[in-house]
């Protein structure tokens, strides 16, 4: 009965899905109104496309990489050591920071809706610590705990949306004809840089087993993903329409803030923006999770919780520093965030897994 | 002084290796006046003697003068047989005893003193043959007291392990059914029996347990906990991760399921590994009755669960930070309530809960009578009372309280008080940081769970760890006249030829 | 480390209450503390704005209002909840806001900020413009009455699109409304002195006063009249139901308009013009009440009571539009509908809406249908007739369907 840390392919999907869930919450619907208009709530169908072709491509390279590889090992097979080893210290630096600012949105969110005196510190703190505790251990335990959780977030979100189906006018979502195609289009672009956050995921793919024992269960988080962008932009366009949506910050925890359960609960965005707590958290974890294991090969040591506090500290001092206010902090979020983060996925790390293909290395 | 005078002298060191003779075993019982130990003449012949050795209270009188002394002095049958030809007929089934063992070892003559066998001494040969001639006083088999059920079977383990081994062999009348015998506790050498069936429970746990029960270095296996803080893998976390039981036939159908089973001599319980999360929600009656309803029932636990945990921290929550999910006239009616309840809710909720689990507490240390009546009066006037002095506002009350009876549900005793700890947590992370605090306080209590393994079982399967699938297994309970799949977490086997 | 982790956890709760720098403790409220606001006003004051809460500490019985006056609403409405009342007010339970007609002119904007982006308030609070005297005096007037005021706000609430008095639009639909074409649709209501009917009523009954129109820059504000406001909720189905009477034959027959459809057809010219939009409007109505005697099983009874009842319907109809027409605001959502039905024709046209919507012709056509006339068919007495045998009443019946 060994202490092995594997995980399945699925526990990893299910893992990418709950983590991916915290910044679709976070641009949806405001980044694919703001390009897409009215017609934005077709968007998740091309993101979708788009998404799949992606991960079809990561799958194709890692499809030959022998169980225990995981893509920071593959960086440094296909890009020799030491341009390999400078690579992942660049992967490990980015996404550290991105785990702070992953840290400080889901602080201003809360700020923002359920506890406008707050102050960021403590929620900055607490969930740096839990990231921590949680990052410490092992990968299985943290895709276990997206396992259990992820029915209670899908049927929250379902219940949510549902509730909001009375409010909903076909006239803030119609007409939509192929003059929007571009528009779609455009509004796809914020979907397509939430979904391409799976590649980070794949640093942890080093611990998935390859058992041929256990029948092919795909978990469709791809699928899931794009039904919850397609949900949540649906029902707040549907909602507010195009020029309020677009007005607001937060415009799906907005129209969560009207919601009526049949006169016995009120206001539900406390209990879903508390939820969606649960999903930045994992995200974080998952974030330091990655960050460690990155560092772990890039150092060869190998117990990697070592790297797990100091990684944590940095992304702290990136959640205090990114931004002196939420103004600031906006311009982060809106741009300077998903630019970054679409060059590293779409761009940098699939190019240096494809060169180590090109190279035979695997 | 009184120390001096009190002090008995160091008992002679011997080994439990030492060979069986009549002085070793006296040294070894020395001042235990239980302890008897009386001169027999082989077939009537005072000058081929043996010793006869027993522990008063633990043997039957009447067979050991009716089984061993009777042939033994008898002239016909044990004429001039001396030493190693007498050891071979005693073995030979020359006494009337259905067991009957030859020691060399002093250990092992004097366990078998104490498991209520005799022992015939034979200094010469430092040999001692011994027989089982058990007393017959022990509890009878009776229904069970904590796990009852309607329609299901009423014979529930005793204290005896013979006793509870047969039940289990009654009922389950497989060739390959192994009861492993193990002593447990340096000095209390409580029998232990690991039990299985051989191909088809996973050999890997079936290992694990015998080498966990190996290295139990308590002094004695006296209490549950012995075995279950032993036994599990973090023994830290207070959920529970070895399933026990009173009842034969629920330790049964876990072994035909695939786990592992253990009894312990001297306690009134099986135990069984590994134990996961679901079940620990199913209780036998499920078995008994109609699988909807079983299912129903099942499902009802769950969300008792759910409210044992939550409701009193999402009071807390709502009541101090997030009064807008108060429907209005609710809150209307909230507000007109506390207005004379001078303490804050945080405080008004963990004295709630505080005099609920004294309350439970009192019910259960006093005597039944006295026990039941105080848990009624107490809940009665702490209620009442409470609400009418204004020390507590109604709906608090009504939240403990639901939250009390929702934790009754659960079908073991230990995951329930586990439960009510980790809601003392969630109602402390409520009061410092609202919804936030009870959202990330589940979020590690889930990861908690999620960190646990019995046996290289994931704790939380089928919900995690199994592939997505089998989780109608945990949630609902199939009709029998669907072919049950076993558990695929064990991993059993086809469960068929004996090993040679 | 996990044990590091979680007491510095531990700790870091502990601390939450130290500093208000490190606290979620400012969000904390005492319940037995709380105001709970059902209400809100607005009117004009010299220095800015007098608001007003309405709250209960309670039972509705106990309700007080609380007012103050400041630059703006924030400034009032923040001063107040911070005055010295022992309690805390809070505003996420209001279900409606009462704006003064004077206010509202100049700054209603500034009531739509207010809501959308105060954290406590809802969306959904509906929002009404007092008109022929301050939001205050009404909120007064109804005070202390029973049922109590926040009940009869809400009840209006309700229940005035069932019997098509009006829409109480909330501050969500108005502001997608005046965010997507500019103006936007509000529900007015008065203060009225009656004479008391029940016990413990308060002084003043409230009353709908149609529809006012306001625009994005809050400045212009028009009120529409009674049939405008009707035609206005037939164009937009929100009319649930109405009960009209008319004069049939010998009688005044009251029917009520039970089912509404309507529907729209743009009709565009070879040049991609928009040459008029066809409106067409389905009534279904029940007889509900007749003065007068007449035999309502008769064809002819039925059709006069339609066409009349079409003739209502398309003089509120087109009374509606010529006033939307006339002011040059499409509070119609004309525009939305053409551009529903057919977007890219829309988009072609070589005029602009805006110079075209004030000329462009618009055909209503209504049709009405008496359904069905509860149970009795012939009236208890009809007077100069000779009575007919139930056999002779078949076939005359029969002939006539």
């Amino acid at each position: 009965m060994g202490k092995t840390d594997r995980i399945t392919e699925r526990q990893l999907t299910v893992l990418i899905f709950v983590s991916l869930l915290s910044p679709m919450i976070r641009i949806l619907p405001t980044a694919a109104v703001v390009f897409g208009g009215r017609s934005a709530w077709l968007s998740p169908f091309v993101a979708f496309v788009a998404g799949k072709l992606l991960l079809s491509f990561m799958n194709a390279l890692r499809k030959k990489v022998p169980e225990g590889t995981g893509l920071a090992d593959m960086v440094e097979l296909g890009l020799g050591r030491g341009a390999g080893k400078v690579f992942n210290v660049l992967c490990a630096l980015w996404l550290t920071f991105y785990a702070g600012f992953v840290c400080r949105s889901a602080a201003e969110r809360l700020l923002s809706t359920v506890y406008p005196n707050g102050s960021v510190t403590v929620f900055i703190v607490v969930m740096l610590l839990i990231a921590v505790l949680t990052a410490s251990g092992l990968t299985k335990s943290l895709s276990r705990t997206a396992e259990v959780l992820m029915p209670i977030l899908v049927g929250v979100i379902a219940a949510v949306l549902l509730s909001a189906i009375p409010d909903v006018s076909g006239e803030n979502l119609l007409p939509v004809t192929y003059r929007n195609a571009r528009d779609i289009l455009y509004g796809a672009v914020p979907i397509f840089n939430v979904m391409t956050g799976f590649v980070y995921f794949l640093f942890l793919s080093g611990h998935v087993r390859k058992d041929t024992s256990i029948r092919p269960n795909r978990f469709p988080w791809l699928v899931l993903l794009a039904l919850t962008a397609l949900g949540v932009t649906f029902f707040t366009l549907g909602t507010l329409g195009e020029k309020l949506a677009v007005s607001m910050e937060n415009a799906f925890f907005m129209v969560i803030r009207n919601i009526r359960v049949f006169g016995v609960v009120e206001r539900v965005e406390a209990v879903v923006v508390a939820v969606w707590i649960v999903t930045d958290f994992i995200f974080m974890a998952a974030l330091l999770s990655i960050v460690a294991e990155i560092w772990r090969t890039v150092t060869g040591v190998k117990k990697r919780t070592a790297f797990v506090p100091v990684s944590a500290v940095l992304a702290g001092a990136a959640a205090f520093l990114i931004a002196r206010d939420a103004f600031a902090f906006q311009k982060w979020s809106d741009v300077l965030i998903p630019a970054v983060n679409l060059t590293f996925t779409l761009i940098l790390i699939p190019a240096a897994a494809l060169v180590g293909r090109l190279r035979k290395k695997y | 002084m009184l120390r001096e005078r009190n002090k008995s002298p160091e008992p002679p060191k011997i080994g439990e290796d030492a060979p069986v003779t009549v002085a070793a075993m006296e040294a070894v019982f020395r001042d235990c006046y239980d302890f008897e130990s009386r001169e027999l003449h082989i077939g009537g012949d005072a000058a081929n003697r043996v010793r006869l050795c027993f522990i008063d209270g633990l043997v039957s009188g009447s067979d050991v003068a009716e089984q061993v002394i009777r042939p033994l002095t008898d002239p016909e049958r044990f004429s001039d047989v001396r030493g190693p030809a007498a050891i071979a007929m005693l073995l030979g089934g020359s006494v009337y005893v259905y067991t009957a063992k030859s020691r060399d070892k002093l250990g092992d003559a004097a366990g078998d003193l104490l498991n209520g066998f005799c022992a015939l001494i034979f200094d010469a040969e430092r040999t001692a043959v011994t027989f089982e001639v058990k007393s017959p006083q022990r509890r009878s088999v009776e229904a069970p007291k904590e796990e009852k059920v309607v329609k299901g079977a009423k014979d529930a383990f005793v204290e005896t392990m013979k006793i509870n081994t047969t039940l289990v062999r009654r009922k389950l009348r497989n060739p390959h059914l192994k009861i492993r015998e193990f002593p447990l506790g340096e000095r209390a050498r409580t029998s232990a029996a690991l039990v299985y069936i051989e191909g088809f429970t996973n050999e890997g746990i079936v290992a694990e347990a015998s080498r966990r029960l190996g290295r139990i270095r308590a002094e004695g296996a006296l209490t549950s906990a012995v075995i279950e803080e032993n036994m599990v893998d973090n023994y830290r976390s207070p959920f529970p991760q070895v399933i026990s039981t009173e009842r034969s036939d629920k330790f049964c159908m876990n072994i035909l399921e695939g786990r592992v089973g253990i009894l312990v001599d001297g306690l009134p319980l099986g135990f069984l590994v590994p134990g996961t999360f679901s079940q620990f929600m199913k209780v036998p009656e499920d078995h008994s009755g109609h699988f909807i309803i079983a299912s129903a029932l099942t499902l009802l636990r769950y969300l008792s669960v759910a409210l044992t945990l939550l409701a009193p921290a999402f009071y807390v929550a709502v009541a101090m930070y997030h009064q807008e999910m108060i429907p209005t006239r609710l809150l209307q009616s909230m507000i007109e309530a506390r207005a004379s309840v001078p303490f804050p809710t945080a405080l008004e909720v963990i004295m709630m809960l505080l005099a609920f689990e004294l309350l439970q507490e009192a019910g259960i240390r006093l005597p039944s009578p006295i026990g039941e009546t105080v848990s009624i009066i107490g809940a009665l006037i702490v209620g009442q009372s409470a609400v009418e002095a204004s020390v507590v506002s109604p709906v608090v009350v009504v939240v403990i309280a639901l939250a009390g009876i929702a934790g009754y549900t659960m079908p073991n005793l230990d995951m329930g008080s586990a439960l009510r700890i980790c809601r003392f947590f969630l109602v402390l992370a409520a009061i410092f940081l609202g919804m936030f605090g009870v959202a990330i306080g589940c979020a590690l209590l889930t990861y908690h769970l999620s960190t646990l393994e019995s046996f290289g079982v994931p704790y939380m399967t089928p919900f995690a760890g199994s592939e997505g699938r089998h989780l109608s297994r945990a949630l609902l309970r199939r009709s029998m006249t669907v072919k049950r799949d076993r558990e695929p977490e064990l991993k059993t086997g086809d469960g068929g030829e004996a090993k040679l | 480390m996990k044990k590091t982790i979680l007491a510095a956890l531990a700790l870091s709760l502990a601390l939450t209450g130290c500093s208000s720098g490190l606290t979620i403790f400012s969000n904390y409220r005492r319940i037995e503390n709380i105001e709970l606001v059902r209400t809100i006003t607005a009117d004009k004051a010299e220095d800015g704005v007098r608001v007003s809460v309405y709250g209960t500490a309670g039972e509705e019985n106990d309700a007080r209002m609380y007012e103050n006056t400041g630059p703006s609403i924030g400034v009032a409405m923040g001063e107040m909840i911070l005055m010295p009342l022992g309690r805390e007010a809070i505003l996420s339970h209001t279900e409606s806001m009462l704006v003064g007609e004077d206010f509202a002119r100049e700054r209603m904007g500034e009531c739509l900020d207010y809501v959308e982006r105060y954290s406590e308030t809802r969306l959904d609070t509906g929002l009404l413009i007092v008109r022929g005297g301050a939001a205050i005096d009404l909120l007064k007037g109804l005070s202390g009455s029973d049922p109590a005021a926040s009940d009869i706000l809400a009840g209006l609430d309700k229940n005035i699109s069932r019997v098509g008095e009006g829409y109480v639009f909330t501050c969500r639909e108005v502001a997608a409304s005046l965010a997507g074409n500019g103006v936007a649709l509000v529900q007015c209501v008065r203060g009225v002195e009656e004479e008391k009917l029940f016990e413990a009523r308060g002084d003043l009954n409230l009353e709908p006063d149609g529809f006012a129109v306001i625009t994005e820059d809050g400045g212009a504000m028009e009120f529409l009249t009674e049939e405008e406001t009707l035609g206005t909720m037939l164009l937009l189905m929100k009319l649930r139901s109405k009960n009209v009477d008319l004069p049939v034959q010998n009688t005044v027959s009251t029917v009520s308009v039970e089912k509404i459809r309507t529907s729209y057809e743009p009709v565009f010219g070879e040049d991609g013009r928009l040459l008029k939009l066809k409106v067409r409007l389905e009534l279904s109505a029940n007889l509900i009440s007749m003065r007068g005697a007449a035999d309502v099983t008769r064809r002819e009874f039925r059709e006069e009571a339609q066409t009349r009842l079409s003739g209502i319907m398309r003089d509120a109809a087109a009374g509606a539009v010529a006033r939307s027409q006339a002011m040059g605001l499409d509070f119609l959502d004309l525009e939305g509908i053409v551009s529903r039905k057919e977007p890219i024709r829309l988009e072609d046209m070589p005029e602009a809406w805006e110079s075209l919507f004030p000329t462009l012709p618009v055909e209503i056509r209504v049709e009405s249908r008496l359904e069905r006339t509860f149970d009795i068919v012939d009236p208890p007495e009809i007077s100069g007739e000779e009575e007919k045998s139930p056999w002779e009443k078949l076939i005359e019946s029969l002939k006539d369907n």
